[in-house]
């Protein structure tokens, strides 16, 4: 017994490292690795974007090397590190927060590195490029948009963001700006947090309560709309208030499709995760690029979601 | 008791921690030549040294036999407050009360669980909830950086160095120092093991026990403070959100560096050493491009082995 003991003890000892072992990749070592750190590894949006990472730079012939963060900015930062400790090319981030990760980027910037923001943005001097969306437009266009169906009235609920990410700020801005416009077209309640479809479902409940009389939801994600559109459903106000979201992604998009969410803005990760590589290579081969990059939106409603949903579907990979 | 009765032998079992953080060492180096680059190293340093500060006060609870859900929200709520009172009254101002903030948590959780009785378990859940929740009302969700950021040299601190060694690193070496010679050459520290080892001998022989569990929340809160204060100036800002899921790693940083969930064992510097494994490992797993859902199978089964040889170990 006394040695099966020390044998399963000498095992737990040697666990963390054969663990090691077992997950070492065998690979060249001359191709050229950059590095990705996105904020969630279990996000529809971000798997999106490092998919289309991922496709572009094996079309470049690039290796990728990912580390995750979880939300948790100690982690980003530390992940930040030990990808330029691993001696990559150039770093692809979308940061958590808009403060919170500068070391990150001072890392980066200390070993010469490039560090290219994707989507969420920083205030750090170190940012080589941020490739970005025209967040306050989107925020206009989708307050236009509903103050059109709206006919210019009736009563507005907000589902906003975590408060610290600039992203979700500007989006409201542009939104607010719009609908500031319309006399009679009032805002009756806001919340911020997390971006789940956990919030979206209790926020809108609350808001439905309070206001029965609902006549749309402003949802900073796709995610929370998706949430808001539960509650919306469950107290049989479907048709009466409208949600709308904001990512298209793909459950968003089918929900459009079923008249379930109004509409929802096409922030197409995939193409986002391209472009960031094609401005990483861009920047690597020495030419000019300007430090904001702008992707392309499109708004998606019922006139032409079957469209995007038929596009989106042949290359499943 | 149970030094004594191993002295006569090779004791090689307490120092697991040590050799399967060397093998691991070992290990990852033969994987890949960065792992040993001096960059590399200063890195894993400074990664490794804010959970070593929290997992320092969380072997205090649990030699003293008890537990602490609630360090991860209190380094959320010290870091908030730090923020805060330096943006108003200074760089030194806002580290104390960052400190202070931690300490007032912790002896919080010292008053339910020693006077009350609560189940260290329930309680320090309880104060987890409920420190997050003022987090957020204190700072409206929002990161707290004012109009122009913290004080730069209070943001230097998460990232300079002095004698080539950042101070990020320095603050739990001298507190692994000062806090050691607190736990083991002193009374207080002797009272500490005994109450965890076997409560109602220590209070036949004199101890205070209440006290003495009471005090071992107000230095896990006080140092989860310290490490809210570093956490700040890592993140450049007090983080509402900061710190989530800390206390988990903790204590099975705790429980790899050999301490026992029962009480009455448990060593500061191992608890560091276990932090070590935890960031070498997951170092070593960025370095060599793992797959991040893999990197939390592996970290979760390192856990689950620590604790079964913890299982073992006691029934040698």
């Amino acid at each position: 017994m006394l040695k099966f003991r020390t044998l399963a003890l000498v095992g737990a000892m040697l666990l963390p490292a054969s663990l090691l072992l077992a997950s070492a990749p065998v690979r060249a070592e001359d191709k050229i690795t950059i590095g990705v750190s996105l904020p969630q590894d279990d996000n529809p949006f971000y798997i999106g974007m490092l998919k289309g990472i991922r496709a572009r730079a094996g079309e470049l012939g690039w290796d990728v090397a990912t580390v995750s963060s979880n939300e948790d900015k100690l982690k980003q930062i530390n992940g930040v590190q030990d990808l330029v400790a691993k001696g990559v090319k150039g770093i692809l981030i979308s940061p958590i927060d808009a403060v919170g990760v500068n070391a990150a980027y001072d890392a980066a910037a200390a070993a010469k590195i490039p560090i290219v923001s994707l989507a969420r943005g920083s205030t750090s001097p170190n940012q080589t490029i941020h490739v970005a969306m025209d967040e306050v437009q989107v925020g206009r266009d989708i307050a236009e948009w509903t103050a059109n169906k709206l006919g210019g009235k009736g009563k507005v609920a907000m589902l906003l963001g975590p408060s610290g990410a600039p992203t979700f700020r500007n989006l409201a801005q542009g939104y607010n700006e719009v609908m500031a416009k319309y006399p009679d077209i009032q805002i009756v309640f806001k919340s911020d947090g997390p971006l789940t479809r956990e919030r979206g479902l209790k926020n809108t409940e609350d808001a439905l309560v309070a206001n029965p009389d609902l006549k749309a939801i402003y949802a900073a994600n796709d995610d929370l709309a998706l949430g808001a559109m539960q509650a919306v459903l469950a107290a049989n106000r479907n048709g009466q208030t409208i949600v709308t979201g904001m990512n298209g992604v793909p459950p968003a998009l089918r929900a459009v499709k079923e008249g379930n969410i109004a509409m929802t803005v096409e922030l197409n990760p995939v193409l986002w995760g391209r472009l960031g590589v094609d401005v990483l290579a861009t920047f690597l081969k020495g030419d000019k690029v300007e430090p904001r990059v702008f992707i392309k939106h499109v708004v998606i409603d019922s006139s032409n979601v079957e469209e995007v949903l038929a596009k989106m579907a042949p290359p499943k990979s | 008791m149970k030094a004594e009765k191993t002295a006569h032998r090779v004791n090689w079992t307490g120092q697991a921690p040590l050799i399967t953080l060397i093998v691991l060492c070992v290990a990852t180096a033969l994987l890949t030549s960065r792992f040993l680059s001096p960059l590399n190293l200063t890195n894993i340093l400074v990664q490794s040294s804010i959970m070593a500060v929290i997992a320092m006060g969380m072997t205090f609870v649990i030699v003293g036999g008890g537990f602490d859900l609630s360090v991860g929200s209190t380094v959320a709520l010290s870091g908030c407050i730090a923020g805060m009172a330096m943006l108003k009254f200074g760089i030194f101002a806002g580290v104390v009360a960052g400190i202070a903030a931690g300490a007032v948590v912790g002896f919080a959780n010292g008053l339910v669980v020693a006077m009350l009785r609560v189940n260290p378990f329930i309680a320090t859940l309880g104060s987890m909830v409920l420190v997050r929740g003022v987090v957020y009302i204190i700072t409206g969700g929002a990161p707290v950086s004012g109009e122009d950021g913290l004080p730069s040299a209070f943001i230097a601190f998460g990232s300079a160095r002095v004698f080539g060694i950042h101070y990020l690193v320095w603050v739990p070496a001298l507190l692994l120092g000062a806090l050691s010679a607190l736990l083991y050459l002193t009374p207080y520290g002797r009272r500490v093991y005994a109450t965890g080892g076997n409560k109602e001998a220590a209070y036949l022989s004199g101890v205070n026990v209440q006290r003495v569990i009471a005090s071992t929340y107000i230095w896990c809160g006080a140092l989860a403070g310290v490490a809210g204060v570093m956490l700040a100036a890592r993140l450049q800002s007090g983080q509402p959100t900061a710190g989530e899921f800390y206390e988990l790693t903790a204590i099975a940083a705790v429980v790899l560096g050999g301490a026992s969930l029962q009480g009455g064992e448990g060593t500061l510097y191992k608890s560091v050493i276990g932090v070590f494994i935890m960031i070498v490992l997951g170092n070593g797993l960025n370095l060599l491009n793992v797959d991040s859902y893999w990197q939390r199978v592996a970290v979760g089964a390192v856990i689950v082995a620590a604790a079964a040889a913890d299982r073992l170990r006691s029934r040698n």
